[in-house]
This record gives structure tokens, C-alpha cells and sequence, in this order.
């Protein structure tokens, strides 16, 4: 019974990434045919993001997981698609973009220009750098997720990675 | 890739001036459409191993800066800056000019062919923007439901989303300044789910506030700034960050304005 909770709001989860970093993709002006794969990249990525979440791994490091699994299936899904892989991973990692903290950053900026309301509640200080921390580490590892390929391989292009072109050839039928 | 594989005999007579004029065409394009630095380099780099010269480059925001030499005459050289046209990212254009300069590494194009099929990748269009506001009123509404938000919290999301896009295009082919559109859409937007937080829609309004106005950041100059700070090159990366800075701060301001206007008594932290 607990189990199909689980997986059900893990599908869920794949569900609306998959949306979002379609619609993230039509807006970056992706090419039409790698859509798909910037919502499937997009669904896995926040997916393991939720998995680790609900398994008490923290926020930036869940964060980190997702974004560098994405950036590494990117690697190998561009040769599968010949495409760049900043195309797809850019949506796909935008899914994770931090929204509420950044939001919540403001709303605390906007309150702090009346001083009567930090005089009542000095601890909004407190919240906003909070949140400003929280929003820059988090885009911090979305940036670190789709550069991997530029930190952990020589090459200057993502068509001369050994590994990718192994398992490239491992998994096409011809 | 550093073995020289260029024939003095074939490429030889490309004038410098052609070839500094088609690389930063393509490099400033490349920029204005979001790539980072480390990629421009290294298309560039194909094309100049392919026709033997040896490019030097300056990125930065704003424009492009070369220095071109020849391999086959010593002597022959230019230094050329160009200014980038306006920045819209559309990353269909990096695909295609990745595989253009992959063509001319390994299938020797001449500087013709190259120039005639880089016009064809400048004109190409963008996604109808009809379609780009319905699909950044589907992302919001996505992102609302992961900012535990609930069906009416999606709904009033993704509506003003839709509204604020439509605005947000609007505005910009008036040909006014960027950042005037990108300030009236976040206020638009935020116009429309603050109503629905004052009128109380949905269990939790505050999710639809920070998630309706996502559309708006600009995600690639701020990845794309992390990425040239990482490979280097500096200056480019504090000018996309001072660029998406502002712009966030643009948006910070459209929100503000219309948080203001219906109270900020009304928004809780």
C-alpha cells in the first residue's frame, strides 16, 4: 500500500518535469525533435531529485544529483540525437530552477525598506539572506550539472568522449 | 585535433578579412543566442584548423574581438571586433551551427558553401509566440505543482503566465527596451496571481506568486556565466551576470510594483 504511494507520486513527479522541461525547451527554442528528450531528461533528473529528497540527502545536495545525472545521460544522449547537449540539458536542468527562495528573497527585500517591520521582526533579515544563500547554491549546482562534461573531460567537444561513444555504439542496432 | 590538416595549395588564397568576417558572424550570432564562450571557440576553431589560420578571441557580452593569422602567409593578418545583435536565446541555432562547423572540419566545405549555409541559419525562425506563452503557462502551472501548490494554484498560474508572455512579446516588437518588457510582463503577471492570493484561490496562493513569473528568468545567462567563470574566460562571465542580475532585478521591480499597489499586508513570508 506505502509502496504504491511511493511510486505513484514519483510518477507524478516524472509527470509534471516532463511537461515542464518540454515547455522549457519550446521556449529556449530547442529543435523540435530533441523535445522530447529535454522533458524525459527534465522528468529523470527532478525525479531522482524527489527520490533523494524524500530519502533525507538535503536540498543542494539532491539538487546536485539530479543535475549532474542529467548532465551525464546528456552526454550520451547527444550522440544518440547529434545534437549539442546544452540544447536539452539547459531545459532539463531548469526544472529545478529555484523559484519559491528567490520569490521568498524578495517578498523580504520589499519588507525590509519599512523599518517598523524589521523593528518588529528583526528575524526577516535572517530569512532573506537565508533564502539569497539557498537560491545561489542552488543555481550554482544546476550550472555545475551542465558543465560536467567541460569538468571531467579533456576534450573540448563532447563528440570525442570515449565513454559516451561506447556506450553509443553498445546500444544501437546496426 | 591540433594536426595540421589544411593544404596550402586549396585554402591558401581565403583573404583573411573573408574569413575574420565569417567567424565573427557566426560567433556574435552564437552569443546573442545564448552559447557560451568555450562553445564559440571551439566551432570557431574547427573552421580555422580546416582553412589554416590561427584565431585568437576576445568574448564578451556585448560584441566579439579576433585576432586572425594565416598559417600559409606569415605576414597576413587582422584584428576585427564585432557588436552582438540583441540577445534571444534560441538554442536551435547552436545545434546548427555545431553541425556546420563539424561539416566543414570533416568534410573540407569551402568558405562559400559555409557563408551561403550560415545565411540559412540566421533566417530561421523561432517558435510562434502563441505557442511559446501556452507552453510557459504549462511550465509555471508544473512549477506551481512542485511548490506544493493545488489545482487552482496551478490554474491561476498559468494564466497569468499566458498573459504576462503574451504582454512580454508584445511590448518587445514595439521595439522597445528589453528590459521595459520584461518589467510590465513580471507586473502583469504578478497583477493577476496577487488577485488570486488577495480573493484567496487555491490552498496555498504563495506557490502561484513565485512560480508565475519563472518564465521570466533569464536561466541561460546565468548558467552560461557559472560556465564561463569555470572555463575561464572572465570578463564575459561578469557581464552575463551583471546582465541577468539586472534583469532579475527588473523583474523584482514589476513584482514589487503591483505587491505594493494591492498591499503588502496581503503577503505573508
Amino acid at each position: 500500500m506505502i509502496h504504491t504511494d511511493i511510486l505513484l507520486s514519483i510518477a507524478r513527479d516524472f509527470a509534471i518535469a516532463f511537461v515542464v522541461g518540454v515547455c522549457w525547451g519550446v521556449l529556449f527554442g530547442t529543435p523540435k525533435k530533441v523535445l522530447i528528450v529535454a522533458g524525459l531528461l527534465g522528468g529523470l533528473g527532478h525525479c531522482l531529485r524527489f527520490i533523494l529528497l524524500e530519502l533525507d540527502f538535503g536540498l543542494i545536495m539532491a539538487t546536485l544529483t539530479g543535475s549532474v545525472a542529467i548532465g551525464f545521460i546528456g552526454i550520451v544522449a547527444a550522440h544518440r540525437v547529434d545534437n549539442p547537449p546544452v540544447v536539452f540539458t539547459m531545459p532539463a536542468c531548469i526544472t529545478m530552477i529555484p523559484g519559491m527562495y528567490a520569490y521568498k528573497t524578495m517578498l523580504a527585500g520589499i519588507k525590509i525598506t519599512d523599518l517598523s517591520v524589521v523593528d518588529d521582526n528583526p528575524t526577516i533579515l535572517i530569512t532573506m539572506a537565508h533564502n539569497l544563500t539557498l537560491t545561489m547554491s542552488l543555481l550554482f549546482t544546476l550550472a555545475i550539472g551542465i558543465c560536467i562534461a567541460a569538468l571531467l573531460f579533456r576534450q573540448t567537444s563532447v563528440k570525442e568522449i570515449e565513454f559516451a561513444k561506447k556506450i553509443e555504439r553498445m546500444t544501437h542496432f546496426k | 585535433m591540433s594536426d595540421p590538416k589544411y593544404d596550402c595549395a586549396i585554402v591558401g588564397d581565403i583573404p583573411v578579412k573573408r574569413f575574420a568576417d565569417l567567424i565573427l558572424d557566426i560567433g556574435t550570432f552564437l552569443l546573442a543566442s545564448g552559447a557560451h564562450s568555450g562553445r564559440v571557440k571551439s566551432n570557431i576553431t574547427r573552421m580555422a584548423i580546416t582553412w589554416g589560420f590561427d584565431v585568437n578571441l576576445q568574448p564578451t557580452f556585448k560584441g566579439l574581438l579576433v585576432t586572425v593569422k594565416s598559417h600559409c602567409r606569415e605576414d597576413d593578418t587582422i584584428t576585427m571586433f564585432k557588436e552582438s545583435p540583441t540577445h534571444v536565446v534560441h538554442l536551435e541555432v547552436l545545434t546548427k551551427v555545431s553541425h556546420l562547423s563539424w561539416k566543414v572540419y570533416e568534410e573540407n566545405l569551402s568558405i562559400e558553401e559555409t557563408e551561403n549555409e550560415f545565411d540559412k541559419i540566421k533566417n530561421m525562425p523561432h517558435y510562434n509566440p502563441w505557442i511559446v506563452s501556452v507552453a510557459v503557462g504549462f511550465s509555471c502551472a508544473g512549477l506551481c505543482f512542485f511548490a506544493f501548490g493545488d489545482v487552482f494554484n496551478a490554474l491561476v498560474a498559468m494564466c497569468g503566465a499566458f498573459m504576462g508572455s503574451v504582454f512580454r512579446y508584445k511590448i518587445a516588437a514595439l521595439k522597445y527596451n528589453q528590459m521595459i518588457s520584461i518589467s510590465i510582463a513580471a507586473f502583469i503577471t504578478t497583477m493577476i496571481t496577487g488577485l488570486g492570493t488577495v480573493f484567496a484561490i487555491g490552498n496555498y496562493p504563495e506557490a502561484a506568486m513565485a512560480t508565475a513569473v519563472l518564465y521570466l528568468i533569464p536561466g541561460v545567462p546565468l548558467i552560461n556565466s557559472v560556465i564561463d567563470l569555470i572555463e575561464g574566460y572572465l570578463s564575459s562571465a561578469v557581464n552575463r551576470a551583471l546582465f541577468a542580475g539586472f534583469i532579475l532585478l527588473c523583474i523584482a521591480a514589476g513584482m514589487t510594483l503591483s505587491i505594493t499597489l494591492l498591499g503588502i499586508d496581503n503577503f505573508k513570508l
